[in-house]
């Protein structure tokens, strides 16, 4: 099968170009066996990976033009050839691997920990079965990137606009009973930049390799905000 | 616009705007399908009427402030060298206020008339 994939080696290129491999087919073959078996090919192909089980969130690439996992994309269900290339506005360090540091950066600047005013109690922070339930769809989020990085909004504002990512992680903890900083986290995105840049265009949703919902998740923080103002 | 009103508030006008302005066209239409004035003086009467009148003021209202939220958005989004963003955000509320007073002084000319 044929692939296309995105080289780029700062010290000799100007600018990234696609190099042609082929690579042999076997059953069950995930998008991310085929980049090892390039990389025996040619030993200076760089990208990121580690767990090969959608796990760890190492391995997101932008497959035919969509933010995807490798580790969990059946080369069955791509179209030939296959175009592999680093995830969409980022700088890139090497071929697909690129420079996240501003999506971490958003992704701290949310407090991504739980805030108590009252002080600790012995035993863990009690919650009821449903307080818990609402925290299914946000928890799951491995920092992968593919979300921000499909986002259009956080390609023209990355160093202000959080992003899906950063924003599902604050209605996380929004919405977890045992947080006691609402109304700090809620002024701390008003503005027009780090909230309301999201024009609920929905790539997060449509890439998100673990099925969440960020745009839902903004959603939420828009309407709370709204409650707590009028 | 002070600083701290430019997210929640702007998001939320941007929402009921859009509902008054699709509320308001459906009537238009309706208006213009079902009970179309016949002539001139009709027409006068029905614009100039005070509910109307009102309404329609609403609506121009309506369609500056959302024109104006959505300009700034995309100029927000696109445009970064803040000097270049501000003549063109400057720019763009002139030829908003132009055209709001221009409905205005039609509204004002038809009730006279
Ligand atoms: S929300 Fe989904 S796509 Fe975005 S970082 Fe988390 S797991 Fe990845």
């Amino acid at each position: 099968m044929k692939f296309l994939v995105s080289r780029f080696n700062p010290e000799s290129d100007t600018s990234p170009y696609m190099q042609e491999f082929e690579v042999e087919v076997v059953r069950g073959m995930m998008l991310r066996d085929a980049l090892l078996e390039i990389k025996r090919h040619d030993e200076s192909f760089a990208f990121r990976h580690s767990c090969g089980e959608g796990v760890c969130g190492s391995d997101g690439v932008n497959v035919n033009g969509t933010n995807k996992l490798a580790c969990i994309t059946p080369i069955s269900e791509l179209t030939e050839p296959v175009e592999v290339r680093p995830f969409p506005g980022r700088p890139i360090i090497r071929d697909l691997v690129v420079d996240m540091t501003q999506f971490y950066q958003q992704y701290r600047a949310v407090k991504p920990w739980l805030v108590r005013d009252d002080p600790m109690p012995e035993q863990e922070i009690l919650q009821s079965p449903e307080e818990r339930d609402k925290l299914d769809g946000l928890y799951e989020c491995i920092l992968c990137g593919c979300c921000s990085t499909a986002c259009p909004s956080f390609w023209w504002n990355p160093e202000k606009f959080h992003g899906p990512q950063a924003l599902l992680t604050a209605w996380r903890f929004l919405a977890d009973s045992r947080d006691q900083a609402t109304d700090e986290r809620l002024d701390a995105l008003e503005g027009p930049y780090k909230l309301f840049r999201c024009h609920t265009i929905m790539n997060c949703v449509d890439v998100c390799p673990k099925g969440l919902n960020p745009t839902k998740a903004i959603g939420h923080i828009k309407t709370l905000m709204l409650k707590n103002a009028v | 616009m002070s600083r701290k009103a430019s997210g929640l508030k702007a998001w939320a006008i941007q929402r009921l705007t859009a509902i008054y302005i699709g509320l308001f066209a459906l009537y238009l239409v309706a208006v213009l399908l079902f009970a179309a004035p016949v002539d001139f003086v009709a027409w006068k009467e029905w614009i100039g009427g005070p509910l109307v009148s009102v309404m329609l003021l609403l609506f121009i209202v309506s369609v500056l402030m959302h024109a104006w939220i959505g300009v700034r958005d995309i100029l927000i989004d696109y445009v970064h060298p803040i000097a270049i963003r501000a003549s063109l955000l400057g720019l763009v509320a002139m030829a908003l206020v132009g055209m709001g007073l221009w409905a205005a002084q039609a509204l004002i000319l038809v009730r006279m008339a």
